[in-house]
């Protein structure tokens, strides 16, 4: 049972000490222990709902952050037995987005997917990515974005340049015309 | 009125002397002589029987009986029993039996939820005696939970809290130890009892690395490493992470228990009164040092 809001300053009131805002609004009175969580952890804001800093995306660099709301998710049955689960849920995850008209990938990355994965890509420009790996839309959805990511850094994937050594072993392996 | 004995126990009360150590005198037969016996009724044997290894004081050895595999050497040793005494298992609770809960209005969601709340279904047998350390959510009906609510459990998978996270709610791991957790399972029998409310224990040693990370939203993980978490799962599982900051019930979902609390709104040490509605706070320092220790 939970005590509303007056009735808890008013039984609290006087007996603790009031407790570092763990949140925004207002500060409640609180009990505070010996192990609470400001005790353990003394230099943290104990913020739960802190705004997290967007990694940014530079050149061949990707930095692994997909926005939600740049992607176009649809969701169909999946194919395969499964009975009347199969045939009524929709499981099936359906990720694409407009490629050339894409912001937060940087136009050498865009370049990159647009030769490497260009069977991955329609006529209309989109590169979609689908998975019906398991039983659970989540999980789907979770695989297809796992799907995305590694596109994309197998593109940007620059290899190394070739050392001294392997060039000389090269030069000396081939016949020399 | 009261019965006949009790009428009498009280007039016992009201005309004798205050009890003090000059007049108790323990029951008959509870305190036995350390002296061999003597004289016509303690004589002959002295009190150690007849014959064999008891009155010879040769005594055969603790477990020993008589030549047969005696019980503490008939079961091997197996690996599997290893540990089997601090192993705790925990009652499953799939997604979507918490949708129908909520659903079906058996579970409230305008208060966060806790093991008090989610024992007050009377839907789950748990048995702190038996080695139980409560509710786990298990992954079953992920993608037709819908409900926005501040949880609180045992414990929980990757995919449990993404469905609770991606809904806008929040989602907490946290121990009770079984004294704490047979008065949580059942606040009004443990009120009842008239003791003062106990200072919830700390995980084990086996414990205490998953309560504290905050990938499983450990109740004793660091809040800001919990946020950074959060936004890391949105990702990873590809929803926009819904801000708690705009909601209108953030105060609820925020809510969360001081490590040593059971019961949202009391604090160790405090005797709830169930007859005349009052609660029994302790005012001595020690007391009070003690139970916020």
């Amino acid at each position: 049972m939970l005590l509303s809001r007056p009735n808890i300053l008013r039984s609290l009131g006087r007996t603790v000490a009031p407790c570092r805002s763990l949140h925004n609004t207002a500060w409640l009175w609180c009990f505070r222990s010996a192990v609470s969580l400001d005790k353990i952890y003394p230099e943290s804001d104990l913020d739960l709902t802190k705004p997290q800093q967007i990694p940014k995306t530079k050149g061949h660099n990707f930095s692994g952050y997909v926005p939600m709301d740049k992607v176009q998710v649809t969701y169909s049955r999946s194919s395969g037995p499964g009975g009347q689960n199969v045939n009524k849920i929709n499981t099936k995850v359906d990720l694409r987005f407009h490629l050339a008209s894409a912001e937060w990938l940087s136009p050498e990355l865009k370049e990159k997917l647009a030769t490497k994965h260009k069977t991955s890509i329609t006529s209309d420009g989109f590169l979609v990515i689908r998975s019906d790996k398991t039983r659970s839309q989540q999980l789907n959805l979770a695989e297809a974005m796992d799907k995305l990511r590694h596109l994309i850094y197998t593109a940007a994937f620059v290899p190394p340049p070739p050392a001294v050594e392997d060039i000389e072993r090269a030069r000396r392996r081939l016949p020399s015309l | 009125m009261a019965s006949q004995g009790t009428e009498k126990a009280l007039a016992l009360l009201r005309r004798l002397p205050r009890v003090s150590l000059g007049n108790l005198k323990p029951n008959p037969g509870a305190v036995k002589s350390a002296r061999r016996g003597r004289g016509i009724y303690g004589g002959k044997t002295h009190g150690a029987g007849s014959k064999g290894s008891g009155q010879r004081q040769n005594f055969m050895r603790l477990g020993f009986e008589t030549g047969n595999t005696p019980f503490y050497l008939r079961f091997p040793y197996q690996n599997y029993y290893k540990g089997h005494h601090m192993r705790l298992s925990y009652a499953p609770l799939c997604m979507g039996k918490l949708q129908r809960m909520i659903d079906t209005s058996r579970l409230r969601t305008d208060v966060p939820v806790d093991i008090t709340q989610l024992s007050a279904t009377q839907l789950f047998s748990i048995n702190p005696m038996e080695k139980m350390g409560g509710i786990m959510l298990k992954d079953e009906g992920i993608d037709h939970f819908q409900a926005t609510l501040n949880l609180e459990v045992q414990w929980a998978t990757e995919a449990v809290i993404t469905s609770v996270e991606r809904n806008g709610g929040t989602i907490t791991v946290a121990y009770y130890d079984p004294i704490s957790l047979q008065a949580a399972l059942n606040p009004m029998a443990f009120f009842k009892r008239g003791v003062a409310i106990p200072r919830r224990m700390l995980p084990p040693q086996n414990l205490i690395d998953y309560y504290s990370d905050p990938k499983n939203r450990g109740y004793l993980a660091d809040p800001t490493e919990v946020a950074r978490e959060r936004f890391v799962l949105a990702q990873k599982y590809g929803y926009e992470l819904p801000d708690i900051r705009s909601s209108p019930n953030q105060e609820m979902l925020l809510e969360r228990k001081d490590p040593r609390q059971i019961f949202y709104g009391l604090q160790p040490g405090w005797v709830v009164n169930l007859e005349d509605k009052v609660i029994l706070k302790p005012t001595d320092p020690e007391l009070l040092e003690h139970y916020a220790s």
